[in-house]
């Protein structure tokens, strides 16, 4: 019982910084739902390549003879870099993938999806290899770096990932609330065609919201890459797929939903692996996800279904 | 929807004269495991050409015309001499993790087996060939490469491959056809209790270095308490069981935790050995660079328990480099000297360097089996008929009184190479330094 409140402490941080990234990838998986009631599966492997941009640019901007700028101007740098990069990346992929899909029957632009993300994986290991890479965080945040909590200790990396991530979640639920872009989207993600006779530019709304959705991811794929240094072009898989879970687990299509589903995805994974065990952290996690789905189908936030008389 | 297929159709060719570009190992990781995907992604971009809504009976050509255009710039002969009988030029196959999560390993695997073949052919006059097969560690890619030496008759013997969970699923492939295996580096135990006929090594098995890891932990390290946390592969199951009875059996507490070769994100796990605080943590695990994230973490939250490593770890690049530090002081068991230090063994030592620059444990091993391999081959030859059988019965007879790795090799009736020992390292002021030798 002891050793319990001993660990409780770190393993809620834990749980909150993998919870924060999680929750990052939802947000673009129930953004693009939201808009298109499309499940980008290609999401995961945006997130990868925000990643090896991440890695680019600090390969870039610290080299053996030291680091050319500031460690937090380079974090910036790979943040905004990979958030770019990634966001174009988004928009592109829409044009190319989905928009000639538009009006099939929804399992067209999935299989598309499904095409974009193994084009992704295997563009990046053709053009840059199979190998693990690994960011070399300490160069920019010493690892003893850190807050100490009572028992918990939260590392300095840690801390960026979950201050980050919770800034760009509030970002995102400002722009959703309050200005006329989020409007915008709220409306198409109610009703496309209504909203086009209202006078939203459907198309330009849509763009947006990928290019938003994909941002996001990229910036997730730097924090992962800092926070955890392993950056190979399969990493899209397990992340877009508890991404996926994450964004189902808290109502896919809604936007704080996808934020709660995720720190609740990384809370019970944390939980899992400290107080069960790391073997089976996944089957936990899954079997969490369905309880939730028996007791309330579309998510913990999801929309009532409306029972049509 | 004209420009997006022109647009697709010049970013497949920009990436195929990528892939041409590129060295011949990187296309063919692509070719098999594109293959399947890109007949999926292209008939979204190439439905289009006919102008008509998605005939895939018509794209399907198209789409796989794209995977074996990547194939064919391969170093392999293997697609065209399946066509064929065979060229009357003698190979040798090689199965290494040439790219994927053990890229370092199997591609030093792959030059020490290219200077071994070059030097064989130099003193011998032989013009013996090597065939590549790339398997990613994974043994369903293993086996696809498997098949394809198999296919290829004038492929009459193969190195490799490197992971025991890779050999359970080659040996019976190769089997089939009579081509005999000799790895470099797989440990498990019981592979040569699964009565393979074809399967041989030449490093020692797991109940050797179960048996001395978990002694100097015991007798060097003090341990009282100890954690072996596995990551659910053939080899790193095998050696936990040796590791766990050993240690139990001396009367230290064992906690076993497993893990999955996918995990980046152990931090959970530390916290929970955090609580525990055992004096040494063992990991039988293949893949040194997760053990780099783990050490990393470990130091993140100050958990002080000294790391014990198996053969998977030795990789100076993977474990000690992208560690910054944090493996410092860290022991590794494996199967093979430095062979730097061996006087008879420095001059390939020197030419590896000359030409691929460093190395770490993984490539002495691999020379050995292809001098092995080789001399069985030329030994075959000698005897008048040259075929997969003949080569593996004389792999059999294998009795080197020397090798590069300082000791002899003599190959048992069950394909274990008799009174072979372990080697422990500890990680000091960046390098692994030689410690002691079991037996």
């Amino acid at each position: 019982m002891q050793s319990f409140f001993n660990q409780l402490p770190q393993q809620l941080v834990n749980g909150l910084t993998l919870g924060a990234v999680y929750a990052l990838i939802a947000l673009g998986y129930s953004m693009v739902y939201g808009v298109l009631q499309l499940l980008n599966f290609a999401h995961g492997d945006v997130y990868m390549i925000g990643a090896f941009v991440g890695y680019g640019v600090l390969t870039a901007l610290a080299p053996k003879s030291g680091l050319l700028a500031p460690a937090w101007l380079i974090i910036l740098l790979m943040l905004l870099a990979a958030m770019l990069v990634c966001g174009l990346l988004g928009v592109v992929i829409e044009w190319f993938a989905y928009r000639p899909l538009r009006g099939a029957p929804r399992i067209a632009p999935l299989i598309s999806a499904l095409g974009v993300s193994f084009f992704l994986q295997s563009a990046m290991q053709l053009l840059f290899s199979a190998n693990f890479r690994t960011m070399k965080t300490e160069l920019l945040l010493p690892p003893r770096l850190g807050l100490d909590i009572g028992p918990a200790r939260i590392s300095a990396v840690r801390l960026l990932v979950i201050v980050g991530a919770l800034a760009l979640m509030a970002a995102m639920t400002v722009l959703v609330r309050r200005t006329r872009l989020g409007r915008a989207m709220r409306a198409v993600a109610i009703d496309r065609e209504a909203a086009d006779m209202m006078g939203v530019d459907v198309n330009r709304v849509i763009v947006t919201t990928f290019f938003i959705g994909s941002a996001l991811a990229g910036a997730a794929g730097v924090m992962v890459g800092l926070a955890f240094t392993s950056v190979w072009h399969y990493m899209g898989f397990t992340a877009g797929l508890k991404g996926f879970t994450a964004a189902v687990l808290g109502g896919i299509g809604n936007i704080p939903g996808a934020m709660l589903g995720g720190l609740l995805l990384g809370l019970t994974e944390s939980l899992a692996v400290g107080f069960i065990s790391p073997t089976y952290k996944d089957l936990i996690a899954f079997v969490v996800l369905i309880v939730v789905l028996l007791i309330r189908p579309t998510g913990l936030l999801g929309a009532k279904i409306q029972q049509k008389v | 929807m004209r420009i997006r297929l022109m647009i697709a159709l010049g970013l497949i060719a920009a990436l195929m004269l990528a892939a041409c570009g590129t060295t011949p190992t990187v296309a063919p990781t692509a070719a098999p495991a594109a293959t399947a995907p890109t007949a999926m992604a292209a008939p979204t971009a190439m439905a289009a050409p006919t102008a008509m809504a998605a005939p895939t009976a018509m794209a399907a050509p198209t789409a796989m015309a794209a995977p074996t255009a990547m194939a064919a710039p391969t170093a392999m002969a293997a697609p065209t001499a399946a066509a064929a009988g065979g060229t009357g030029t003698v190979k040798i196959g090689i199965l290494a993790p040439i790219t994927g999560p053990a890229a370092s390993i199997g591609s030093e695997q792959l030059n020490f087996g290219k200077l071994a073949v070059e030097d064989f052919n130099k003193a011998n006059g032989t013009t013996y060939e090597l065939v590549e097969g790339d398997t990613q560690l994974d043994p369903a890619k293993a086996t696809d490469a498997a098949q394809r030496f198999a296919s290829d008759s004038d492929i009459y013997v193969v190195v490799g491959p490197a992971g025991s969970q890779e050999v359970l699923a080659v040996a019976p492939v190769l089997g089939k056809v009579n081509l005999g295996m000799i790895s470099p580096s797989a440990t498990r135990t019981d592979l040569t209790e699964q009565g393979f006929k074809n399967f041989f090594r030449v490093v020692p098995r797991d109940d050797v270095q179960g048996a001395t890891d978990a002694t100097f932990m015991i007798e060097q390290l003090k341990a009282k308490k100890v954690w072996v946390i596995d990551d659910q592969t053939a080899y790193s199951t095998g050696l936990r069981d040796v590791v766990v009875q050993a240690l139990k059996g001396k009367g230290a507490a064992v906690t076993t935790e497993s893990i999955t070769q996918k995990d980046t994100d152990f931090s959970s796990l530390v916290t929970k050995m955090k609580a525990d605080l055992p004096d040494a943590v063992f990991l039988p695990w293949q893949l040194a660079n997760q053990a780099a994230v783990f050490a990393k973490q470990m130091t993140e939250q100050g958990v002080t328990s000294t790391i014990f490593g198996s053969d998977g770890l030795f990789s100076a690049k993977d474990f000690i480099d992208s560690a910054a530090g944090a493996t410092e002081g860290a022991y590794v068991s494996n199967f093979a000297p430095d062979i730097k230090s061996i006087a008879a063994s420095k001059p390939v030592a020197d030419a590896y360097q000359a030409k691929y620059g460093d190395f770490s444990s993984f490539g002495a091993p691999t020379y050995a089996a292809m001098m092995v391999a080789l001399e069985a081959v030329q030994r075959a030859e000698k005897s008048g008929t040259l075929s997969r059988e003949t080569v593996l019965a004389e792999l059999g007879k294998t009795d080197q009184a020397s090798s590069v790795l300082g000791t002899p090799i003599k190959l048992s009736s069950k394909g274990d190479v008799e009174n072979a020992s372990f080697f422990l390292f500890q990680v000091k002021d960046g390098k692994f330094v030689l410690v002691t030798q079991s037996k």
